[in-house]
């Protein structure tokens, strides 16, 4: 397998075009014509209300979905007629939530994201260990590797299942609300995170209720409503009252950042209470 | 990991000394010191003829049924994601047993001994493509693994409806046999029956430790397992053909022995946690030490005559899991 793993240097565009899908016995579709590319170096957030399609469109992007319509390429390959093997060398995806009957402990977990690397029967090596060791320090959790899945916080548990994406190594990462259990601390940690990974070059999506860090955080963002691509393009211009009021149908404000800070003037959303409309 | 081949060669050795047991106690009063002088090629010819012809295939058998039932149980235990899971879940031991009380109802078993483990086979074989065949029509395009449990379960319980009829037609000593096939029984052990089934178990066992690490992925759930690189699909089917491959071969040669699929698995999860690396060869390890000394066990109680070797895996091995389950998990 270790041949056929892709340079370090691979960074690949992901692409979506006109996707479409409907889910079995819903009347309307989840997604709707979306286009949309991740592309390196870049981290676009999905936004958008609840049963909006946002997950349904990353599982679309991430192939666990095959669209109805529209098609998927990765530097203008069908992602369908990649191997699986292959494709999680290119795409790491952490989905909303996870269980499991069978505990494992954080290194276990963190480890399983070399899959990809490894033959059947090849045992994992030096590069592997360092590898997770590394994803395990940038995550925060090397420090109770050896301690169960089960006996972790929930914000805990959803570190050690972003580090094991980084121990993917792919270029394209896909999250699916990841600061969801989060603290304000780690809510920052893990954008300050993404946002390292922008800057080595990965392209990154992220699906996030969170409109004042995608604001403060993205390059892009994508604002979705029942399946459709309301508005795109920078904080600033995707984000305004004018836009978000109707999609999440609340009164609300948008004002710019206070500072200090880099990100200070960055679009912040403030909803208002129902009695002060 | 780093503990992997340390606890393995653990087992290997627990198994061999099992092993040793086995063969050096029987009903005869041959002792471990006539083992050793047989062995050697020293020792009378009756000696050597009871421990090479009968002892040792007998242990030879109860390793292989043991390990095959250890390392199916587990397997069934990760493609299904549940712990409850053991190697009879999806029928494959009703459909074994429908054939072998066929075999013995009809009085085919009297004039042809061998076809009792063949009809075993045949039958878990059909049950084997009959509930995956209902699974697939199901949920057509994927293999749905909740909707094969309940495929499993339901062939499962009409096989027993089955067997019950034959039963019921049965005469008293076919009535009688067909029982004790039912509760496990490795007394018909000999090298032929034990070649054979190691020839059978070594596809599937090869098979199903190459996925260990799918395994792994996979008990994370399927969209996960997806994401890691796991091909789910070609996974799931191969673990159930390999899993149902190893209970059928198993079950023909020794009957539907009990019990040892469900606790040996748990044992070592408990143990050494749930990296399916160490579990899949461990648990076939385990099971194999498990079952050599149960049968050791039924053939010493009442001898000269024979416990059947299930009712021993339930009565010794139901204890020890509870004594297991009390002293808390993995720390």
């Amino acid at each position: 397998m270790r041949d056929t793993a892709p340079s370090r240097d691979w960074r690949p565009v992901l692409r979506g075009r006109d996707l479409t899908f409907t889910h079995r016995r819903a009347e309307e579709a989840a997604v709707r014509g979306v286009s949309l590319s991740v592309s390196p170096g870049t981290l676009l957030a999905v936004v958008g209300p609840n049963g909006a399609g946002k997950t349904t469109l990353m599982r679309l992007l991430s192939g666990s979905l095959p669209p109805q319509e529209g098609g998927v390429t990765l530097d203008d390959r069908p992602l369908a007629g990649l191997a699986d093997r292959e494709r999680a060398l290119a795409i790491a995806v952490v989905p909303q939530s996870e269980s499991s009957p069978f505990p494992v402990t954080v290194r276990e977990m963190v480890g399983m994201g070399r899959y990809a690397h490894l033959g059947a029967w090849e045992r994992s090596g030096t590069r592997d260990r360092a590898v997770v060791d590394d994803a395990m320090a940038r995550c925060a959790v090397a420090g109770f590797a050896d301690r169960q899945l089960g006996e972790l916080s929930g914000g805990e548990r959803q570190r050690a299942r972003i580090a094991r994406a980084l121990a993917q190594e792919a270029p394209v990462l896909l999250l699916d609300e990841p600061t969801a259990g989060l603290d304000l601390r780690y809510r920052m940690e893990l954008f300050h995170l993404l946002r390292q990974l922008r800057a080595a070059g990965l392209g990154v999506l992220v699906i996030t209720h969170d409109l004042n860090l995608a604001a403060r955080f993205a390059d892009r963002l994508l604002l979705l409503d029942r399946g459709r691509a309301l508005a795109r393009g920078a904080p600033d211009e995707v984000l305004s009252r004018e836009s978000l009021e109707p999609v999440y149908e609340w009164p609300l404000r948008v004002v710019p950042h206070p500072g200090p800070g880099s990100d200070t003037g960055a679009p912040q959303t403030v909803p208002l209470r129902r009695d002060d409309r | 990991m780093t503990h992997t081949p340390r606890r393995l060669a653990l087992l290997a050795l627990i198994v061999v000394a099992a092993l040793a047991f086995s063969v050096s106690f029987g009903a005869s009063g041959i002792g471990p010191g006539d083992l050793w002088r047989a062995l050697s090629g020293s020792g009378d010819a009756t000696t050597r003829s009871i421990l090479l012809q009968l002892r040792l295939p007998r242990a030879a058998l109860a390793a292989l049924v043991g390990g095959a039932l250890g390392l199916s149980g587990c397997t069934f235990q990760a493609l299904l994601r549940n712990p409850l899971a053991e190697p009879y879940v999806l029928g494959v031991s009703g459909g074994a047993a429908v054939g072998a009380v066929a075999v013995v109802v009809t009085g085919i078993g009297v004039a042809l001994p061998w076809m009792l483990p063949l009809g075993a086979f045949l039958g878990a074989m059909a049950a084997m493509a009959l509930v995956l065949e209902v699974a697939r029509r199901a949920a057509p395009g994927r293999m749905d693994t909740r909707v094969l449990i309940l495929s499993g379960v339901i062939i499962g319980a009409f096989f027993n409806a089955v067997i019950l009829l034959l039963l019921s037609m049965a005469d008293v000593e076919s009535f009688r046999s067909a029982i004790f096939w039912m509760m496990g029984n490795l007394s018909g052990a000999d090298w032929a029956s034990t070649g054979l089934l190691a020839l059978l178990l070594v596809p599937g066992a090869v098979a199903v430790l190459s996925l260990a690490r799918a395994f792994n992925l996979l008990s994370r759930g399927e969209e996960v397992a997806f994401y890691l690189g796991a091909s789910v699909q070609r996974v799931k089917l191969t673990a159930y053909l390999a899993a149902s491959l190893m209970v059928a071969a198993a079950v023909a040669a020794g009957g539907v022995i009990g019990f040892v699929g469900l606790i040996v698995p748990h044992a070592v999860r408990l143990a050494w946690g749930n990296d399916h690396r160490l579990l899949l060869p461990a648990s076939f390890l385990a099971g194999t030490a498990f079952l050599l000394l149960a049968d050791t066990i039924a053939r010493l109680v009442v001898a000269p005559a024979e416990l059947p070797t299930g009712v021993v895996t339930a009565v010794a091995g139901v204890p020890f899991f509870v004594a297991l389950l009390l002293r808390g998990g993995r720390r």
